[in-house]
């Protein structure tokens, strides 16, 4: 394995990277995947674009305002895993960040990684697409555009990014004020750690204080060509009271969410398979 | 594979702290960590396993948290604190975590021993920094990233919590 590598130390340095490089680069910040990729393609003449030294608050911190709160491309899973305020307020990113192979690629494993790998299995991804996130995307011209992540990942490693851009940062916008959260990440996989789940679901569920749910976000991971955002069956909770839902109903949101999903019978598990955890795992998160 | 043309590339200067002391060495740039330890800095108590970030038998410290070496650029290891397995002991002795895998009898063939030293000293740092006492199952999910093909785990996990929680 031998390539060029450029190491950009601040922003300018890296826009002219990308710029000089034109489209014969692979950006690299965690490398928990893309050593492995070329390694194995044994690639020549690619310049790696480093940006394990990038020095630059938008990429590098977790920061929020009144509205919302923006993740940083080059934060770690563990950096999610560790943040006080995400775990309280945003469990599923905190439980699907720490979900996330091991404790020691956690430590350096970027989210923006997880979301530019576009794997329709990613975890951090699946949350993020249950908390409707927005992608903040820098052009080498310097122009930053934002995308939903729902229309963010087109197809298995294929996103709305062009060859030109890089994904800066992410933007989730805060809860409700004065509501309850019931949210969470469950995976499925053939074994606890290290695993590249089966069935992934993600669920952000907001209820006012008359327990009425208000604001709902699900999205399922690896039983489709990317994750998908079960829209339907959000709408189908709004306005209804979350902890007196009937058994006809629970079952009605868990048909609602598998229509959404395509699943195909691999190594890891039968599409059978697949389809029977997800409705069970839909109905779960219902149960009180 | 041969037959591609060769790429001319650059070597780059890195400073770090290796083990408490501050080493500057020029390196390729897509050297691997692992690669830059064993076979340049000499230092081979690192073990080299799968390669591709599953047994953890690599694992270093990096500014005191483990991590990979085989999967990390060595260039990237510029301007930070590295401790491999050979840094942990002193002449005054080994390492806690050492005596108390020692103890627990946490060792057989011994390959997967310095990745597993590794992770449970970053789970040590970890959990004294928080001020935090890990359960049981927190220790095992901060060894999820370490593989052992001999002892069933149950002594590493002892020697373990008996060494972050310093149970007797």
């Amino acid at each position: 394995m031998e390539f060029d590598i450029v190491t950009p130390t601040t922003k300018s340095e890296l826009l002219k990277a990308i710029k000089t490089n034109k489209n014969n680069f692979r950006f690299g910040a965690g490398y928990t995947d893309l050593i492995l990729e070329l390694k194995k393609k044994n690639v020549l003449n690619v310049t790696v674009i480093n940006l394990a030294q990038l020095n630059d608050k938008k990429f590098n911190s977790i920061e929020r305002n009144l509205k919302f709160i923006r993740i940083g491309a080059l934060v770690t899973a563990s950096s999610i895993v560790n943040d006080k305020f995400i775990e309280k307020n945003f469990p599923v990113l905190q439980q699907a960040a720490n979900n996330l192979a091991s404790a020691q690629i956690r430590q350096v494993a970027t989210i923006g990684g997880n979301i530019c790998t576009a794997s329709p299995s990613g975890d951090i991804a699946c949350a993020l697409v249950a908390l409707k996130a927005k992608c903040e995307l820098l052009s080498s011209t310097g122009k930053t555009r934002t995308v939903s992540i729902l229309e963010f990942f087109l197809g298995p490693r294929k996103t709305a990014m062009k060859k030109d851009e890089i994904l800066s940062s992410v933007l989730i916008s805060l809860n409700e004020k004065n509501i309850n959260i019931h949210s969470g990440f469950i995976k499925v996989g053939t074994r606890r750690s290290m695993e590249c789940s089966v069935v992934s679901l993600a669920y952000h569920i907001q209820s006012d204080k008359k327990n009425l749910i208000t604001n709902v976000g699900i999205a399922i991971g690896s039983v489709a060509p990317t994750i998908r955002f079960a829209e339907n069956a959000c709408g189908f909770l709004i306005g209804k009271k979350a902890s007196s839902l009937a058994r006809g109903e629970k079952e009605e949101f868990a048909e609602k969410v598998l229509k959404y999903a395509s699943p195909i019978s691999d190594i890891r598990a039968t599409a059978w398979y697949r389809k029977e955890a997800l409705f069970n795992i839909c109905k779960s998160i219902l149960e009180n | 594979m041969s037959k591609k043309k060769k790429l001319v590339v650059q070597n780059v200067e890195v400073t770090f702290i290796l083990n408490g002391k501050k080493v500057t060495k020029q390196i390729r740039p897509s050297l691997l960590l692992i690669d830059f330890i064993r076979d340049e800095l000499s230092l081979a108590g690192t073990k080299p396993g799968c390669l591709e970030g599953e047994c953890g038998a690599c694992s270093v410290l990096i500014d005191g948290a483990a991590v990979n070496s085989c999967m990390y650029l060595a260039i990237n290891i510029h301007g930070k604190n590295l401790t491999t397995i050979e840094g942990l002991s002193d002449v005054n002795g080994l390492d806690p975590v050492q005596d108390s895998m020692i103890k627990h009898g946490a060792v057989q063939c011994g390959f997967c021993s310095s990745g597993m030293t590794m992770s449970i000293k970053s789970m040590q740092i970890k959990y004294k920094k928080d001020k935090k006492k890990p359960s049981k199952e927190e220790i095992k999910k901060g060894l999820e990233g370490n593989l052992c093909r001999c002892t069933g785990y149950v002594k590493i996990i002892e020697a373990a919590e008996a060494v972050i929680n310093k149970v007797k």
